[in-house]
């Protein structure tokens, strides 16, 4: 288990260069000078000088990646033009938001893909399976920002019931209050694993159930209950398995969400790179989260063998 | 009285232009409720003390800085600029009828000198403190001019820099003369300084000195203004709080707290509005004004003096380098069709102040909306819809003063078209533009745009008209984005400045506005009216004829 | 193994489900799959909406009169089913009805134009590497696996967020997020079949590699391939639409149903309908992708 662990652990070194490889070349990809977008526009020579000693700007590019590699890995993620604070600082202030968002997204999608999933698995082709696979196919084809923007109308415009935007404004607010801004743009970004969820669950469910060994259990008088014990046993780790990556999705998916409802998060912080051409902080924000939906993957990797002891890791 | 105060009074006879030959603030749509916030304010003054937190959703997709000279455009001096720190010389931005004039801030009173009219006395307020409890005097003055001007100094700022010098270009030299004095130098003689002056705030050098540099100053920042922050998170929230030991009993705020909120996108101020998460937004869109109002909200509005104009590049390439083109452009716009666009809520544009301002004058070319013409014009430069030119438009999704930038342009976008203009947008965040503006359209981040879209604020004569076109003030020494040179509007400009006697001084300025207008300087659209909303609960705000607005009067009532 | 659990753009039908069941198929196999998804009702509807859509997109100079990009401003905002505009008018009063059909062009545009690059890019590395076999083939799927090593929206948003906006850029943004599921389905199945006892049979008796190619290995693919290609669409209309919305895809006045989504959101006070409408175009596209998908693999399936 160890030594499977390890090799997984050293699989993931080579991914996370080749990710920094890519988040490098996005400054490359810029048009334009990579100078002209790392300073402010009315800089003075001198000024200049400094910042392509620093950078390293006058070496070849992969002398650059170096020195930029290294910089990142010692916590320097460079500075933002926009407003000259630290990218890790700016990233750091933003990743909670964006994560307890992602968390909670997280909990709905799981609590209604199981639900919904064995309730469809167990009822293949009735209309209950019809109405539960319905859910989920919508949920994987609605396009979420629309989501967001319908859930507003109704829930915040028409029936003033729920915060339209922001994380609140009150740094004291209770947990519950906290809450009331989170649950608009975490149905909304439930939307989509809930229907993968949902789909994978019933898939699973209808194929365990029409194994050899289940009609082998109820041929041996095992009551109803405990065979659903037997599907709930085989189905879990695969949908944690799932909710775990779709996690990473959802954090480093959430750009649109979080523009649609300003949730002070990653995406909105990617949002504002964008749109005032911040490459630093672009390239930092998308490092980080790509790193982040790495390291879901590798936590997935190593766990679901835990979980799930047919599955055989060599 | 010093004779800074003749001059001064002098000088705003000139500045006094619009409100006081437009019919008044109240021929606007929104006039009902006005007069009602007004005369609450009136009752509230005399009233029992009202406390509690007024939220504030700004345009700007960021908390403006607390450093001192500010970031994100005018909306930023608004909120944190003139809320937290002061200039040697404040705005009376107390009444609604009336122009904004200057009244001493942390200066009590100025004067220039009669025998070299390039040397300025200041005598500083005695008794202020900075919010950290250190002294305001003549040293803190200098500090804060090499601040932004000496480029050797320790707490030299490119950023506040940045923000700040431009607003005082003809300044050259200041001394500190006494502890409460402070002697200011200009190139020339300038008639203009006390304008300039007021755009200089004030920072705590022990507050700076204790923190050790400009960015951990900004976690406790402190200047001399009613209101300190006591909480500052980027791009999430400030929080000020009243200062009671405020320099002057009478503007000490209503308020126990002011909470700033970023919120650029304008249908989630209106919905954050709504479902009462902030009590009083900036620049709600236009399609959300009547809902708004059958909600119970107010709509407040003044008019001031703001233009929204495109600035046009001259430079070789640019199709803007042409008279004809530049006149027709004016003539195609629709500007009534714009207003009903926006539900009223501007003034359509003849030139860089309203036609009803003393600066006006009297220039022959009349913007309007006259298709026929302008297409005329355009077929004498050899251009119609069916041989059309294209050209690239710097633009922003919000910002403050933008107005609806996103809409009005694509109704420009429209207008133009059916003259033969196609135009392509490069859309910039509101800062982002800012800092596109201050480089100048030479600067590579232009990326072949031929205008930009940035809204200016005209408190005077220098930022209204003289930056913009003066040939000593291309980008990135001065403001003139656009690279613009005349020899006709330099000696203008120079008279204006240099012209203590307020008649001629107004005509020299009408002279140059003449030339703007003459030469269809820029694409002259609307005149904002600055349209915000209100949550009932907000008493005592009193609507300046200005960009800068006075929040101390204001206060919740629960 | 791939090094990430990750199944590049968060499809439906995800790759590890997708039917790559490897046996010769004759022309009559297809021709019962077609039937089969005939009788399939769901699927059927689908397959009319999206014609229908497809059609009145690209036939919209045929079907409306008026201008996607001039509007009257003293029309605007009005309600559906007002005399003249059907569908209301938007911000500046431009026909909603006009807007939506032309911006169907550029939505669907926008994610077919991905789908197909990234099948003949992808469809040929990933046929390619899974002949040959290898280093070469080692080289091309690492490749492929460091992409995966992104989310999908993440890496779209960052190329084109990179490259500027510009419906060119989200395109180019969008088809290299989408090439490398489609090298590891190719290649999967190419692996597969190069190793049946017919395809060496093939080999004995003197076909060569184009051939093979052709009968065997792309016969085999087409399945998953189109299953997988039909899910993708539904995929990529929602993330071109989503990069329009935040500004990184179509510029005004260009019609887009993102873009429009984006521009109409102020009216969602005045006049909501109109405001959600363009989101109901994406959504019964991908929706019907999506069944359409779901449809095909279980005409497949059934042997």
């Amino acid at each position: 288990m160890l030594g499977y662990i390890l090799k997984r652990l050293l699989h993931a070194v080579p991914v996370a260069l080749a990710v920094s490889v890519i988040c490098f070349s996005l400054v490359q990809l810029a048009p334009g000078d990579p100078l002209a977008v790392v300073l402010p526009a009315d800089a003075s020579q001198e000024t200049v000088d400094a910042v392509k000693a620093q950078y390293g700007l006058d070496r070849p590019l992969v002398v650059q990646y170096f020195i930029w590699l290294g910089n990142v890995v010692t916590g320097d993620f460079g500075k933002s033009i926009a407003t000259g604070r630290p990218v890790l600082s700016e990233i750091s202030n933003a990743i909670g938001y964006s994560l307890s968002l992602a968390f909670l997204a997280s909990l709905m999608a799981l609590i209604v893909g199981l639900s919904l999933g064995m309730l469809a698995g167990y009822t293949i082709g009735s209309p209950v399976d019809k109405v539960a696979s319905a859910f989920a196919i919508s949920g994987v084809s609605i396009p979420h920002y629309w989501l967001g923007i319908v859930l507003v109308v109704i829930f915040s415009v028409q029936l003033n019931a729920l915060p339209a935007m922001g994380a609140g404004t009150n740094p004291d607010a209770g947990i519950l209050e906290r809450l009331r801004f989170m649950i608009l743009p975490a149905v909304t970004l439930a939307a989509m694993p809930a229907g993968i969820v949902t789909r994978s669950v019933r898939a699973l469910v209808a194929e365990t159930l029409a194994r050899d060994f289940v009609t082998a259990l109820r041929a041996k008088g095992l009551t109803e209950v405990q065979i659903f014990g037997h599907v709930v046993k085989n189905s879990a780790p695969t949908a944690l398995a799932v909710i775990g990556v779709q996690m990473g999705y959802l954090m480093a998916g959430s750009i649109l969400v979080e523009t649609v409802f300003s949730w002070p998060g990653t995406g909105l912080l990617l949002n504002s790179a964008i749109l005032t051409r911040d490459i630093p902080l672009l390239q930092g924000t998308i490092l980080v989260l790509a790193l982040f939906f790495v390291a879901m993957n590798l936590i997935v990797d190593i766990l679901q063998p835990l979980f799930d002891p047919r599955i055989k890791r060599i | 009285m010093p004779i800074g105060y003749d001059l001064k009074s002098g000088a705003l006879a000139a500045l006094g232009h619009t409100a006081r030959k437009l019919s008044s603030w109240q021929v606007l749509r929104p006039a009902k409720h006005l007069a009602c916030a007004t005369a609450l304010g009136l009752l509230m003054a005399h009233g029992a003390m009202a406390e509690g937190t007024l939220r504030v959703a700004l345009t700007a997709s960021d908390i403006p800085l607390p450093n001192g000279q500010t970031d994100q455009g005018a909306e930023g001096m608004r909120f944190m600029g003139y809320t937290v720190f002061e200039a040697l010389i404040n705005y009376d931005l107390s009444s609604a009828d009336k122009p904004v004039t200057l009244v001493p801030g942390l200066a009590s009173e100025w004067s220039v000198n009669p025998d070299d009219k390039t040397k300025w006395t200041f005598k500083l307020r005695e008794g202020v403190t900075f919010h950290d409890g250190s002294p305001f005097n003549a040293d803190a003055v200098i500090f804060n001019f090499d601040k932004i001007k000496d480029e050797s100094a320790p707490q030299y700022d490119e950023k506040q820099s940045g923000q700040g010098r431009g607003r005082i270009p003809t300044v050259t030299g200041y001394t500190k003369i006494d502890d409460m004095t402070v002697e200011i130098t200009t190139s020339a003689p300038d008639a203009l300084i006390p304008y300039q002056i007021a755009w200089i705030v004030m920072s705590s050098p022990a507050a700076w000195e204790a923190a050790g540099s400009w960015d951990a100053f900004l976690n406790a920042p402190a200047g001399t203004g009613p209101f300190k922050v006591s909480e500052y998170v980027p791009r999430e929230r400030a929080v000020l709080t009243r200062n009671d030991a405020y320099w002057d009993p009478e503007r000490v705020p209503e308020l126990d707290e002011l909470v700033l909120l970023p919120v650029p996108d304008a249908s989630a101020r209106v919905a954050a509005l709504r479902s009462g998460q902030v009590d009083w937004i900036e620049a709600p869109p236009a399609d959300a004004m009547a809902s708004l109002e059958a909600a119970g909200f107010e709509i407040v509005s003044n008019v001031y003096p703001h233009v929204w104009p495109w600035h046009f590049s001259m430079l070789e390439g640019s199709p803007w380098t042409d008279e004809r083109v530049r006149k027709a452009a004016n003539l195609a716009i629709d500007r009534e069709g714009m207003k009903s666009l926006l539900g009223g809520m501007m003034l359509p544009a003849q030139g860089m102040v309203p036609p009803t301002s003393d600066w006006f004058g009297e220039p022959e070319f009349t913007v309007g909306y006259d298709v026929e013409a302008a297409k005329a014009l355009m077929a004498e430069a050899g251009i119609s819809k069916e041989n059309p030119i294209s050209v690239k438009a710097i633009i922003s999704p919000s910002g403050g003063g933008q107005m609806q930038p996103i809409l009005m342009n694509e109704y420009i976008q429209q207008n133009l078209a059916e003259i033969g203009i196609n135009v392509e947008f490069d859309v910039r965040d509101w800062n982002a533009l800012i800092s596109n503006w201050r480089a100048g359209a030479k600067d590579p981040t232009t990326n072949g745009a031929m205008s930009t879209n940035s809204s200016y604020f005209s408190q005077d004569p220098f930022t209204s008209l003289m930056r913009h076109i003066d040939s000593r003030l291309v980008a990135p020494k001065g403001t003139n984005w656009g690279y613009y040179e005349s020899a006709e509007a330099d000696a203008l400009i120079d008279q204006i400045r240099s012209e203590f006697d307020t008649t001629i001084q107004l005509e020299a300025i009408q002279s140059l506005h003449e030339h703007y207008v003459d030469n269809a300087l820029f694409l002259f659209v609307a005149h904002d009216v600055q349209p915000r909303a209100i949550s009932a609960k907000v008493k005592g705000f009193i609507p300046a004829q200005n960009w800068f607005q006075d929040l101390t009067p204001v206060s919740i009532e629960e | 193994m791939s090094i990430v659990n990750s199944e590049g753009p968060q499809t439906a039908t995800p790759i590890s489900s997708l039917p790559v069941t490897v046996m010769p198929r004759s022309v009559g196999y297809w021709q019962s799959v077609w039937q089969r998804l005939c009788k399939d009702k769901v699927s059927m509807i689908c397959l009319i909406s999206l014609i229908l859509i497809i059609c009145a997109s690209f036939a919209a100079p045929l079907l409306t009169s008026y201008d996607p990009a001039i509007g009257s401003v003293i029309k605007r905002l009005k309600p559906v089913g007002t005399e003249g505009h059907i569908l209301g008018t938007d911000e500046l009063g431009r026909d909603m009805l006009t807007r939506l059909l032309y911006g169907g062009r550029t939505s669907l545009i926008m994610g077919f134009v991905p789908v197909f690059l990234a099948l003949l890019i992808g469809g040929s590395l990933g046929t390619f590497a899974g002949f040959v076999g290898g280093r070469v083939n080692a080289i091309i799927m690492r490749t492929a696996d460091v992409l995966f090593a992104f989310p999908s929206v993440l890496l779209a948003v960052a190329i084109a967020g990179a490259l500027g906006a510009g419906v060119g850029n989200a395109l180019v943004a969008l088809t290299i997020v989408l090439v490398p599921p489609m090298i590891r389905i190719t290649e999967s199945a190419t692996t597969q079949v190069r190793a049946l006892d017919f395809v060496e049979a093939a080999r004995a008796s003197g076909a060569g590699n184009l051939t093979i190619i052709r009968v065997h290995v792309l016969g085999n693919i087409l399945g998953p391939v189109l299953v997988y290609a039909t899910s993708l669409l539904s995929v990529a209309i929602i993330m071109a639409a989503g990069l329009s919305f935040i500004g990184l895809g179509a510029k005004p006045p260009t019609a887009e149903w993102g873009l429009m989504l984006n521009t109409l959101r102020a009216a969602i006070y005045s006049q909501p309908l109109i405001a959600a409408l363009p989101g109901v175009f994406i959504f019964i596209v991908s929706l019907s992708f999506n069944m359409l998908s779901d449809g095909l693999r279980s005409a497949m399936e059934v042997s």
